[in-house]
């Protein structure tokens, strides 16, 4: 599938296509814009993205989780341009025998997802403002990224 | 030494400091860290945020200590949005 979308995620249509008669436990995760950052009203956000490598990440991290956690499929996808209040910015979904592969994977594949692929967030405020996300701060002077820690989630 | 251009391409809150697009002069046998500081030259504001920044040729990342290989574009990575 398509791992970057411009247009509204429908993630009802996307779990009714999941079903599978081997997943036992399917488990929807959703990204949606909240109208509050830090203190500070948010008015929508935009998102952008290195598309041809973030596709190509996000699969490759797909089919890692898929070997790893032993899941029957996967599948994520990832908003980009503006999303209003409430909208759903990103969207993943598992699927295994029983439900802690498909939560552990789940939440194995978000992260990633966030800290990893090249897609930015632009937050836009009530007050005229805007704001680029850098809630990654994990690079270290090598240029080599370490993820031994959590990171602080804004959605 | 000769030195050739090697085209940056930026994204997010770095087009503030350097547009969509900017270019630096390398040497042969430099390595990627040589770009960052030829960014940090062109616009010292773009210091702190240049030092959490990655390299990315052929949509793959790069160490900073690693040659520069490619004739192509170059990518400068923010860092993630995270949440």
């Amino acid at each position: 599938m398509k791992h970057l979308q411009h247009t509204d995620l429908n993630y009802s249509e996307l779990f009714d296509e999941f079903r599978n008669p081997n997943s036992g436990a399917v488990v929807l995760f959703s990204g949606e814009v909240r109208d509050n950052n830090k203190g500070r009203e948010v008015t929508h956000l935009e998102y952008e993205a290195y598309e041809p490598m973030a596709n190509k990440m996000i699969e490759e991290i797909l089919k890692e989780a898929i070997s790893r956690f032993k899941l029957n499929q996967a599948i994520c996808a990832h908003r980009l341009g503006r999303v209003e209040i409430s909208g759903c910015a990103v969207v993943v979904i598992t699927g295994a025998g029983h439900r802690k592969e498909a939560y552990d994977a789940n939440q194995f594949i978000i992260d990633k997802v966030k800290n990893e692929v090249p897609i930015w967030k632009h937050e836009f405020f009530t007050d005229g403002t805007s704001e680029w996300g850098q809630n990654c701060d994990c690079v270290i002077g090598t240029g080599e990224h370490e993820h031994d820690h959590h990171h602080e989630k804004a959605e | 030494m000769d030195k050739r251009a090697i085209k940056i391409i930026c994204f997010a809150g770095l087009r503030k400091y350097f547009g969509s697009e900017t270019t630096v002069h390398v040497e042969s046998g430099d390595n990627y860290s040589v770009i960052i500081d030829g960014l940090k030259a062109i616009n010292p504001e773009a210091t702190e945020v240049l030092t959490s920044c990655r390299i990315a040729v052929n949509e793959a990342f790069v160490s900073l200590g690693d040659p520069i290989k490619t004739e192509n574009a170059i990518f400068l990575i923010p860092p993630s949005s995270g949440g």
